[in-house]
C-alpha cells in the first residue's frame, strides 16, 4: 500500500472532465486505487465516485494505491492530478 | 417498397411521365416524341422572355412551363409572329415543354415541338402548384445521394443509424429494438439522400426488409413481426457506431465531448458504444435515441447539466480568493 497527498491545483477543481481523465488514468492498472479528501474515500476508477469527491481547486486530497503494481500506479495517477488537467492553475 | 427515387442517371423525360405523370395530370400531344431526352437539372424554366426575342441564357435544358401568361401572349399574336416567337424557343434543343392549367393549346406550339423532337405536355394543374410539385420531385431525384454500411431503424421517431465493423452485432442488436416496436428502415445497407438541410435514408428496393442474421439465414422482418416493425424511410438524427472493447481505454467518460460525423456535408450527433459480453446493445441503442431527444429538447446533455451542478458545488468549497 503507497499513499501521497497533493493539492488539488487547477482552478476549477475535480470536475466531470478531470474526473474522466483521473479514472482512465487508474483503470490502466492492476493495482486498486483510493482518493480521498480526509472525510470520504472513493474509488478512483469509477467516475461517480471521483465526482461526489467534489474536490475543490487548492484543496489537499490523498491518493493511496494497492496492489501489484502500486508504485506506478500512484506515480501515474498523481502526475494527471499535478498537470492540472491542462486547464487554468490556481496562483 | 417501391423504387420511390429514380436515380438521377439517365432520368429522361419517359421517366419523369412514368413518375410523376399521373399526379400531374401529364397528357402528351405528341406522343413519346422526345421521351429519350435526359434531364440534367431540378430546375425549371418559364420561356416567355425567349419567346419575345430575348434568347440570351435561355435554359433549354429543363422543363419549360407555358403559363396563362406565355399562352395569352402567344394567343394574341397574328399566327406568322407566333411562328417566329416560337422559333426563338425551339431554335434550341428543348428538353421538353408542360401548358398549365389546361389551356388551349396553338397548332403552332404542337408544331414547333413536333418539329424539333421535343415533348409537348398539358397539365390541369394551375401553374404555382404545378411548378412546386414538380420541382419538388425533382429536387428528390437530383439530391445528393451516399449509400452507407449500416442498419437505419426508426427508435421513438429518432432515425438511428448503427453502423460499425461487418459482424459486430449491428443486426443483432436491432433485431432487438423491432422485438421493442421500432421500425426497421433498412439493414446493412442504407441509401442516403440530402434534402436540404436534412438527411433521409431508405433500403433497397430489391432487399426490402430482409436482414441476414447469423445462423438464421434471412428474415424477412414485417413477415415475423408485422407491417407495423418497418418504416419505408426516415430522417437521420443519429449515428451509433459499435465499437471493439479494447477501444474503450481511449474514451472519454466525462460524457462531455460531443462527437459528430459528416455525411454528405451536412454534420449529425455521433455517439460510440463499446461491445462487451454483458452489455445490452438494444437497450443502448434506445437509451441514445432517448438522450438525442433530451438533449435536441433542452439545448444541452445531462453530463453538461451534472457537470454545472458539480463546478457550483466545487466553486462554493473553494471559497473567496
Amino acid at each position: 500500500m503507497k499513499t501521497r497527498t497533493l493539492t488539488v491545483p487547477n482552478r476549477l477543481g475535480i470536475h466531470a472532465r478531470p474526473a474522466a481523465l483521473i479514472v482512465r488514468k487508474a483503470s490502466e492498472f492492476r493495482s486498486e486505487v483510493f482518493i480521498s479528501n480526509g472525510v470520504d474515500e472513493i474509488n478512483a476508477k469509477s467516475i461517480m465516485g471521483v465526482m461526489t469527491l467534489a474536490a475543490a481547486g487548492g484543496s489537499r486530497i490523498t491518493i493511496s494505491t494497492d496492489g501489484p503494481d502500486e508504485e506506478t500506479a500512484l506515480d501515474g495517477v498523481c502526475a494527471v492530478i499535478e498537470s492540472g488537467f491542462g486547464e487554468e492553475m490556481l496562483p | 417498397m417501391q423504387d420511390r427515387y429514380p436515380d438521377a442517371s439517365g432520368f429522361n423525360v419517359d421517366k419523369l411521365q412514368r413518375h410523376i405523370g399521373e399526379r400531374l395530370g401529364l397528357q402528351s400531344l405528341t406522343g413519346v416524341l422526345g421521351f429519350e431526352r435526359i434531364l440534367t437539372s431540378p430546375d425549371i424554366s418559364r420561356p416567355g422572355l425567349c419567346l419575345t426575342g430575348y434568347t440570351h441564357k435561355f435554359l433549354n435544358h429543363r422543363v419549360q412551363i407555358f403559363g396563362e401568361t406565355e399562352i395569352t401572349m402567344l394567343s394574341g399574336m397574328s399566327p406568322g409572329k407566333r411562328r417566329r416567337a416560337l422559333s426563338n424557343v425551339f431554335g434550341f434543343p428543348v428538353l421538353c415543354s408542360i401548358v398549365s392549367k389546361g389551356l388551349e393549346i396553338p397548332c403552332e406550339l404542337r408544331d414547333a415541338s413536333l418539329m424539333a423532337g421535343s415533348a409537348l405536355f398539358r397539365s390541369p394543374r394551375d401553374t404555382t402548384p404545378l411548378i412546386h410539385d414538380l420541382t419538388a420531385f425533382l429536387s428528390e431525384v437530383f439530391a445528393p445521394q451516399e449509400t452507407m454500411h449500416g442498419t437505419l431503424v426508426d427508435v421513438f421517431g429518432e432515425g438511428v443509424l448503427c453502423t460499425g465493423r461487418s459482424a459486430i452485432g449491428k443486426s443483432e442488436a436491432v433485431l432487438g429494438l423491432v422485438e421493442r416496436g421500432h421500425r426497421l428502415i433498412a439493414d446493412d445497407t442504407v441509401s442516403v439522400r440530402r434534402n436540404g438541410d436534412t438527411l433521409v435514408g431508405s433500403g433497397d428496393p430489391v432487399i426490402g426488409y430482409h436482414m441476414e442474421l447469423r445462423g438464421l439465414g434471412f428474415v424477412n422482418v414485417p413477415e415475423l413481426f408485422g407491417v407495423g416493425a418497418v418504416k419505408e424511410r426516415q430522417q437521420l438524427d443519429l449515428v451509433v457506431l459499435l465499437v471493439d472493447a479494447d477501444r474503450m481505454g481511449e474514451m472519454d467518460r466525462s460524457g462531455l465531448e460531443s462527437m459528430t460525423t459528416k455525411i454528405l456535408g451536412l454534420s449529425i450527433p455521433l455517439v460510440e458504444i463499446p461491445v462487451l459480453p454483458g452489455r445490452n446493445l438494444t437497450v443502448l441503442l434506445e437509451a441514445a435515441a432517448m438522450l438525442n431527444i433530451r438533449r435536441k429538447n433542452t439545448g444541452s446533455s445531462t453530463s453538461e447539466q451534472l457537470n454545472r451542478i458539480l463546478l457550483s458545488k466545487l466553486e462554493k468549497r473553494r471559497g473567496p480568493e
